[in-house]
């Protein structure tokens, strides 16, 4: 039967090939689509990797005419103190203002264990930047005030950049950076750009007397009832302290929510140009079969007259239609496979043999669908009128 | 063979209640050619698909080999089709998207053989009929007596007991047509096929055992 | 004749409701997509609120500078401009002002309120035409002077002051800052960015250094042109001064800064590499082979159904002495006429969406207008489309043998 309904799609291979080229096409867009979900749901599984409830940022510009280090370290760890004196700041530190769920990034190359790694994230921390975001420490330890005077740079690199550097090795100890930097511990991978974002490999360095010129952000726990009278009593302090800055504080709650914004916003929006896509597609598919039936009363009648039930006609219809879909998916799956063979978008192979199973499920169930009520209707023709109608 | 007792089909619409067989009896014996003669829409059609169980009767019973028919599921009744009957309509219906030997073929696929069996018993079948040569044709690609020679191998290629055929010979010439009818005689002569036929023509009638005639859905003769 | 076909194009779509429901439903379901993403776009960058004069207007928006191992862009400092491009003599005004992004907070009633912020010169209100609801404009002396004086936009007057008739004249504290209202002026969209803000105040007052010598520093320059004429006049003359500007320090070997029109500065990628104009194009273009290729495929699908289904018709049209081509010109007119159907309900569907997206408020101050251009984009659209579903069906059609197409109804 299957060898029959073949050589019947193959003769009439005109008229198929525009509604397998519609199939292919809407496969095409399915797999964009679910490609991009998926992707979504993937790292959206994945842990954040630190905790930002109740954490302000504070922006400001240059406050100091001076360059001398000393004095800016002590102007810091002034303001520092004021601060976390403030009755409901649990914890302060400062940091690069590549903040997690900022626009702003900061990369360059790490060169270690005979490699190079190229767009490595850098954050410049202080040693409470861990109280504050609770980044997760996987070995190793954080970094300590003692660590200024090290003669080989302390540095902190997450999980990600540790496998690219050493394989399943431990990081610990390592040195990098041809010997001036040392590995002294391992965080856990932090989806910097949001939710729906992949980790980057990424790595830690120590604020210290040479980078206060370029370090413009306090970031600031507070307990969960500060309010916004708080926030400006904050405010007032900070800008007590720094007469000629800008300054500018925002949450981390608000700042996540526009990072994810910015994710969601293209997907909902193609999400919904998809969704009408595929019903135009459904009507249309659903339209053409069923005229295909109207056309074939006269073989369907055929058909019932030498023997075959109402069932099988009705299969037959959407086995039909259904091999003319895997037809279509495996001309699309050709084409969907080079996206991970080339490596197009710098995504996880696996996200693509995901959404690629699953565009070709939800096509096949599609396609099923769109054929059920056709060929029901197939099997409700009465060949008795069928056959007499010519 | 086939046994048709007080067989009443009624057609409804709407308004109107049409009768178009009014008590019919018929016995038919195996082994016999029977025709059915009578103007445009005195029933015969409907008759014919009543013997070949597509319709069935409003009131009656029909009974074939002795087996009664009326309570068959839709099922038993495809099989018993595809097993006992074989079917040759006026406008041949083959498929136009499949070669002369797969429409040929097509009462095989609904039952169990073997894809080597089932191209066997068709070429054997169009060797009947002598259009050996054709197999590969498209349906389009023949004359009209060419294609109801390929229906008619269609028919038998199951090896049925009973064939209906319904104006086997209504869009033929005189030359197809009578070569169409020798093939029928033939079949009924040397395989003892049962044959029960409808036909506008009384020259085709006159050439079977046994003619009925109907008139507004009553048999006459 | 051309009656004739519209009497049988109705005929047509009244007798197969489903095929006319899916045709139109594809047809406008299309249309809308292409018509609220032209609306949008139209009216991103087709908002002339506040700078009217942008046709005769270069924006001097980034510079990159390059070397072998190096690489930076951003925008230009207010040193850098201040020199080289405030010194051009083609432009017959030239405005120096911060770029948009710049925001800080103030509380009131312990409310707290986020504020964008930009500092312009005087000439930056001679140039752009805001619409001022109140009061006027900071001028030269007072931008001299380094008075703390701001004009506010009409929505930070709300939620700062509430519903009040009058601020001009009261101070209003942002930045840690009090600073004394000189006027009010309609909102700009942040779609707008280059000129976006709640609150402009003098540069000479701005806490960062402004005379900082870094080349780069987030100010922006508006170039007005006395006519169009001289904008190929002003842009060459700045490039000329840019090849003669110094180098900024050693790791750098060249230098990309230039005066450009709205458009280009607006979708300015900061690299010289990458043409923002040509991304966003790309970009455009793909999305709308997507929306588009499907239901034209799909109409040309049902089409193709449709016209085997009126073989007889057809038929009995070439009998009587119909030629080919005249059978190709009514079914495209008879499809012409379904498209422009699905166009019309189409433009009611997007007219629909665009009022919810405007309720919706999603991008402040930001409203979507339909106007002539995105009608007749529409109608383009709608025209390309009922070409393309129509040739190839009625070319199938034209190729339709009478004895057949006689023979099958």
């Amino acid at each position: 039967m299957f060898k029959h309904l073949l050589t019947l799609i193959w003769n009439k291979k005109k008229q198929n090939l525009l509604m397998i080229a519609e199939v292919l096409i809407s496969f095409l867009v399915i797999f964009a689509l679910s490609t991009l979900i998926v992707f979504y749901y993937l790292n959206y599984r994945k842990p954040l990797g630190l905790e930002y409830e109740n954490v302000w940022v504070v922006s400001y510009s240059n406050p100091l005419k001076t360059e001398n280090g000393d004095s800016l370290k002590l102007f810091y760890k002034d303001l520092l103190n004021t601060v976390e004196a403030l009755p409901q700041v649990k914890k302060t530190g400062f940091c690069s203002n590549n903040i997690p769920f900022y626009q702003n990034t900061w990369s360059g190359s790490l060169k270690g264990n005979g490699k190079e790694i190229n767009n490595v994230d850098n954050y410049w921390v202080d040693e409470n930047y861990q109280d504050v975001l609770h980044v997760k420490l996987i070995s190793g330890r954080w970094f300590t005030k003692d660590d200024v005077l090290a003669k080989q740079k302390p540095i902190l690199i997450n999980q990600k950049l540790e496998k690219e550097l050493f394989g399943k090795q431990s990081a610990l100890g390592k040195l990098v950076d041809e010997g001036n930097r040392k590995i002294i511990g391992v965080v856990e991978d932090v989806k910097a750009k949001g939710d729906y974002s992949t980790p980057k490999v990424s790595m830690y360095m120590k604020v210290d007397t040479g980078s206060w010129h370029f370090i413009q952000r306090l970031l600031v726990k507070v307990s969960p009832n500060a309010d916004a009278a708080f926030e400006g009593r904050l405010y007032k302090t900070i800008a007590g302290m720094m007469k000629n800055s800008n300054l500018e504080i925002e949450h981390l709650v608000d700042k996540r929510k526009s990072i994810n914004y910015f994710s969601l916003v293209p997907m909902i929006v193609s999400l919904i140009v998809a969704v009408f896509l595929i019903i135009n597609v459904a009507l249309g598919l659903f339209g053409v079969l069923w005229y295909n039936i109207n056309k074939r009363r006269g073989e369907i009648g055929l058909r019932r007259a030498i023997g075959a039930t109402g069932k099988s006609v009705s299969s037959q219809l959407v086995s039909e239609s259904m091999i003319l879909a895997t037809l279509s998916l495996v001309i699309g799956t050709f084409f969907a496979i080079q996206f991970p063979l080339l490596d197009v978008f710098d995504l996880p192979k696996e996200v693509y043999l995901i959404a690629l199973v699953l565009s070709i499920l939800f096509i096949y169930l599609l396609v099923f669908i769109c054929s059920l009520y056709p060929g029901k209707q197939a099997a409700a023709i009465y060949p008795a009128v069928a056959l007499h109608e010519e | 063979m086939i046994r048709l007792q007080n067989i009443e089909k009624v057609y409804r619409t709407d308004t109107v209640e049409t009768l178009a067989l009014n008590s019919i009896s018929l016995d038919i014996a195996k082994g016999e050619f029977l025709s059915i003669m009578g103007p445009s829409g005195c029933g015969k059609s409907t008759l014919l698909n009543i013997i070949g169980l597509l319709d069935i009767p409003t009131k009656g019973e029909i009974k074939i080999d002795e087996q009664k028919t009326d309570s068959l599921s839709d099922k038993q009744l495809a099989n018993f089709r595809n097993k006992k009957l074989g079917f040759i309509f006026q406008s041949y219906h083959l498929i136009n998207d499949l070669k002369v030997l797969d429409n040929v073929e097509l009462p095989l696929l609904y039952r169990e053989s073997s894809a080597k069996e089932r191209k066997d018993l068709a070429s054997e079948a169009l060797g009947k009929v002598g259009l050996s040569n054709r197999v590969k044709h498209f349906p389009t690609q023949l004359s009209g007596g060419q294609k109801q020679r390929v229906a008619i191998a269609r028919a038998i290629v199951g090896r049925p007991e009973i064939i209906l055929a319904d104006e086997p010979t209504g869009n033929l010439d005189s030359t197809m047509g009578n070569e169409v009818m020798d093939i029928l005689l033939n079949l009924n002569k040397s395989d003892g096929t049962t044959i029960v036929m409808v036909t506008h023509d009384e020259n085709m009638a006159k050439k079977t055992h046994r003619l009925v005639r109907l008139f507004d859905g009553s048999q006459v003769q | 004749m051309l009656k004739n076909y519209f009497k049988i194009a109705i005929a047509v779509l009244k007798r197969r409701k489903f095929f006319t429901f899916i045709s139109l439903f594809g047809i406008s379901f299309t249309l809308t997509i292409m018509m609220v993403l032209a609306a949008f776009i139209e009216n991103v960058i087709g908002n002339d609120y506040p700078d009217r004069k942008r046709d005769r207007s270069l924006y001097i928006t980034s510079m990159e500078e390059r070397g072998k191992n190096a690489m930076s862009s951003g925008s230009p400092s207010f040193y850098f401009l201040n020199k080289y491009a405030a010194t051009l003599k083609t432009p017959a005004k030239i405005s120096i002002c911060s770029n948009g992004g710049n925001s800080t907070n103030t509380y009131v009633n312990n409310k707290k309120i986020a504020i964008n912020y930009k500092y312009t010169d005087a000439n930056y209100w001679d140039i752009l035409e805001y619409d001022f609801v109140e009061g006027k404009a900071f001028d030269a002396q007072q931008v001299k002077n380094g008075e703390h004086v701001a004009v506010i936009s009409e929505g930070l007057k709300k939620e700062y002051f509430g519903d009040i008739p009058s601020v001009v004249g009261k101070y209003i504290e942002a930045d840690n800052v009090q600073y004394r209202i000189s006027g009010v002026v309609k909102n700009v969209p942040i779609t707008t960015y280059m000129l976006y803000s709640d609150i402009y105040i003098p540069y000479t007052v701005s806490k960062i250094d402004y005379l900082n010598k870094d080349y780069q520093g987030g100010y922006i320059a508006i170039l007005l042109a006395a006519s169009k004429a001289d904008l190929q006049k002003i842009s060459n003359e700045y490039d000329d001064v840019m090849k003669r500007v110094p180098m900024e320090n050693k790791d750098f070997d060249h230098m990309n800064c230039r005066a450009e029109s709205y458009m280009r500065s607006f979708l300015n990628t900061g690299n010289e590499d990458s043409s923002g104009l040509t991304e966003a194009l790309t970009a455009i273009g793909v999305f709308t082979l997507i929306v588009m290729l499907l239901p034209t495929i799909n109409l040309i699908n049902i089409n193709v159904t449709r016209i085997m289904e009126r073989s007889s018709e057809i038929g009995v049209r070439k009998a009587f002495g119909a030629s080919s081509k005249t059978l190709v010109y009514q079914f495209i007119v008879e499809n012409l006429i379904l498209t422009l159907l699905g166009g019309l309900i189409g433009i009611i569907l997007s007219y629909i969406i665009i009022q919810i997206i405007n309720s919706a408020d999603l991008i402040p101050y930001f409203v979507i207008k339909m106007n002539l251009m995105v009608l007749l984009i529409a109608l383009l659209i709608c025209f390309v489309f009922g070409l393309f579903s129509g040739v190839y069906p009625a070319w199938r059609m034209s190729k339709l043998n009478v004895v057949t197409a006689l023979k099958e109804q």
